[in-house]
């Protein structure tokens, strides 16, 4: 059992904990990157969702999981950062690899404002704050002529370096390897001294301050970290489906964000991921059940898609009542029950 | 050092699952020797929900007699409904899965202009010809090769309801009362447009945001400007609560609106205040005798379910025929694109349709290579609220304003 305590600074900070967590890694990176090569389009473009899913959740997940500041506006940096490559590439001619940072540095930028007052507001107030920011950035991309209003606008299709990005297997590297930088980044940050002010912040303010970590400058630092990742995630989505329209980043989309981080597991990288890839994927699996179904049961089929909200309401409730700690507690105690395997504890 | 191969068994156990998952591309996809695969994506959940039914219903009924008939060039049709929630999001979902996982050739009907929109790039990429109804100019103009609107748009029935008034009161004061977004301001640029044409001009012009039930502040707004007919781009519920406005108000101003509100279900909402409302249409209402609606409701006698569907009283009967109008466009493209289908030859297909015949229920079909909308005529109606149906009250029409 030895092998499970960590007995110095370094173990405890070290990235990657044990040889098995870097076997496992490689294991995963191996399968996806093999994956284009057996999967046909249809699952690899319900992975690509995920995957800028992902990003949009670690960031938000930093925000709200770690510095405990609530955001019911985190769909709208997407959006920024949607329509910012769009406009970007678009009207700038800017190339994508240029436009990519630079959308996730627009969403910052409106992030370290819109971070200005969570200084003065906790709670239920800044939750009310950044939902009135949404709500201002909806109103401006349905009304503003270079936006196009809900017909939305035309993207460009993502190149790097003369590279054209067409297929989706083409999306999928990209994609994959854009969340894998975010989330070793955000993994990263969280064992820095940034992610340490962030976790005090949470969990008692006062005395972060107390402690000597100033408030304004990390609870604004953590908006615009953020909101950088949901801006790359904005770009990655709208290149990726060459087409952005208004009516795609409204309050759902921050509150599928929330779902994800929650139901995920707060505070936690792998909790971001796990709820990201839930959340996205609970409506292609409704809908592959509806398809199942429709053959042998089209009145059953018809049911699902009538309560298609209900039934992915009710997934959410179940997984919290059973886990309040989301998919990350299930995978803790999956883990556990394999390190003390065939003992209980 | 056993648990971890028996976990390396399960990822690799899981990996193989996925690899039964993979498909592999034919090579016309979603036409085989004996079968086209058609999609018809609609909202049968989320807010357009009461607006999905009748039109699979209108695509079911069809294609069972195309493919009772000796389906088209010896093949039968597929149809896979799909429900694509009406909001972009959900319709993207919705569009991939018909096109990535069903494989289908086309898409005859998606509802939803945004949702259109959305799904665009993916139908040019995968050269699936797509039809959106709801549809706005801009999918025509300045056009697409894999777009075709079967259907007369918001901009020209806009065109239609001005002139309407125009030819019947030279001197009217024209009000509009729109909702903000894409649907209303396509029927505000063409109201403004078909003034402007007849040098006349709107009085007066009040957006509302989608779901607004409230419109005391609207219709003052119009008593105001001293309008005396006012045109309505707006959905059903909006239409009930402005037709209650005007009653409660005792102002006699005459109501003119879009073809999304002429639906029994207003008849519901407002009983007899409903009386002399107008509203612009491309379909005729069911009750009617021309050749089109007969032929339809006999193949819905034998196909479909006619006391759910045409029989119901409260059932809304254009958007059946709506779906009629698309997929009779789809077959006939099919049908001209001969035995060897290919999108390209689906394209050519539909682009020689010249004046195909739908027997008075809606205008007649047309497409060109220059061209993807069928027409750009409609009808005048006008409710009778006694007994609860609507009534033509001037034929078939192209606006005179340039579309």
């Amino acid at each position: 059992m030895a092998e499970h305590f960590k007995i110095s600074y370094r173990q405890d900070m070290a990235l990657f904990q044990n040889l098995w967590v870097r076997i496992w890694l490689g294991i995963l990176i191996l399968l996806l990157l093999m994956a284009p090569w057996f999967l046909s389009r249809y699952p690899l473009s319900i992975l690509n969702e995920m995957g800028i899913a992902v990003i949009g959740a670690l960031g938000l997940n930093l925000l709200t999981g770690y510095t405990g500041q609530i955001s019911l506006g985190h769909g709208a940096f997407v959006a920024i950062g949607g329509y910012s490559s769009a406009l970007l590439t678009a009207k700038g001619g800017i190339p994508f690899l240029i436009s990519l940072p630079l959308s996730g540095l627009m969403a910052a930028g409106l992030g370290l404002i819109v971070g200005v007052p969570s200084l003065r507001l906790k709670g239920l107030y800044l939750a009310l704050g950044t939902l009135a920011f949404g709500f201002i950035v909806e109103y401006v991309l349905f009304h503003w002529g270079l936006t196009q209003g809900d017909m939305g606008m035309a993207v460009k299709k993502a190149q790097v370096l003369g590279f054209t990005f067409k297929t989706e297997k083409a999306y999928f590297y990209l994609i994959v390897s854009l969340a894998s930088l975010a989330a070793l980044g955000a993994k990263n940050l969280a064992r820095t001294k940034i992610g340490r002010s962030f976790v005090a912040i949470r969990d008692r303010d006062i005395a972060a301050e107390a402690m000597g970590i100033p408030l304004a400058r990390y609870k604004i630092m953590a908006f615009g970290i953020s909101s950088f990742y949901a801006g790359v995630a904005g770009c990655l989505l709208a290149h990726y489906q060459k087409w952005i329209v208004p009516g795609a980043f409204d309050l759902s989309l921050s509150i599928a964000y929330i779902a994800m981080i929650i139901l995920g597991g707060l505070g936690t990288i792998l909790g971001s991921i796990l709820g990201a890839i839930l959340i996205t994927g609970i409506p292609h699996g409704i809908l592959f059940l509806t398809d199942v179904l429709k053959a042998g049961y089209p009145a059953l089929s018809g049911l699902v898609v009538d309560f298609k909200l209900g039934i992915f309401g009710l997934i959410i409730v179940l997984t919290l009542l059973l886990e309040p700690r989301g998919l990350y507690g299930i995978y803790s105690r999956i883990k556990i029950y394999w390190k003390t395997w065939p003992y209980r504890y | 050092m056993r648990k971890g191969t028996r976990m390396l068994a399960g990822i690799l156990a899981g990996a193989l699952c996925l690899l039964a998952g993979a498909v592999w591309a034919g090579d016309i996809r979603g036409v085989t020797d004996t079968e086209i695969k058609l999609a018809c994506l609609v909202d049968l959940s989320g807010p357009g929900k009461y607006g999905g039914p009748p039109v699979a219903e209108a695509f079911k009924d069809c294609v069972a007699w195309v493919n009772d008939t000796g389906g088209v060039h010896g093949r039968k049709i597929n149809l896979v409904v799909e429900d694509n929630g009406i909001l972009p999001n959900t319709t993207m979902q919705a569009a991939k899965k018909v096109l990535l996982k069903d494989e289908v050739f086309a898409i005859a009907f998606n509802l939803g202009s945004a949702g259109s929109s959305a799904i665009l790039p993916l139908c040019e990429e995968n050269q699936a010809v797509l039809m959106p109804h709801g549809a706005n100019r801009q999918f025509f103009r300045p056009g697409n090769k894999w777009v075709f609107v079967p259907h007369t748009v918001q901009y020209s029935m806009a065109c239609r309801a001005v002139e309407y008034i125009l030819e019947k009161s030279p001197k009217a004061k024209i009000g509009i009362i729109y909702q903000d977004d894409g649907f209303g301001r396509e029927g505000l640029e063409g109201a403004r447009a078909a003034a402007a044409f007849l040098k006349s001009g709107l009085k007066a012009e009040a957006p509302y945001k989608t779901g607004t039930i409230d419109f005391t502040p609207h219709m003052n707004a119009m008593k105001e400007a001293g309008v005396d007919h006012i045109l309505l781009w707006t959905y059903l519920p909006q239409s009930a609560a402005v037709i209650k406005e005007k009653a409660k108000m005792g102002w006699d101003v005459t109501l003119i609106s879009n073809n999304t509100t002429g639906v029994p279900p207003l008849f519901a909402l407002v009983g007899e205040q409903a009386d002399g409302y107008l509203l612009v249409t491309p379909y005729a209402p069911a009750h009617t005798d021309a050749p089109g609606i007969r032929r339809v409701k006999e193949l819905n006698k034998k196909y479909g379910d006619p006391e759910k569907t045409l029989n119901n009283p409260m059932y809304p009967d254009y958007l059946y025929l709506a779906g009629w109008g698309y997929i009779e466009s789809m077959v006939e493209g099919l049908k001209r694109a001969g035995k060897a289908l290919t999108p390209d030859a689906l394209v050519k297909g539909l682009e020689s349709i010249r004046n195909y015949d739908m027997g008075g229920m809606c205008p007649n079909i047309t497409f060109g290579p220059d061209r993807h909308v069928s027409s750009f005529s409609s009808l005048v109606l006008k409710a009778d609220g006694k007994s609860k149906r609507f009534e033509i009250v001037d034929g078939f029409k192209e606006p005179k304003t340039p579309q």
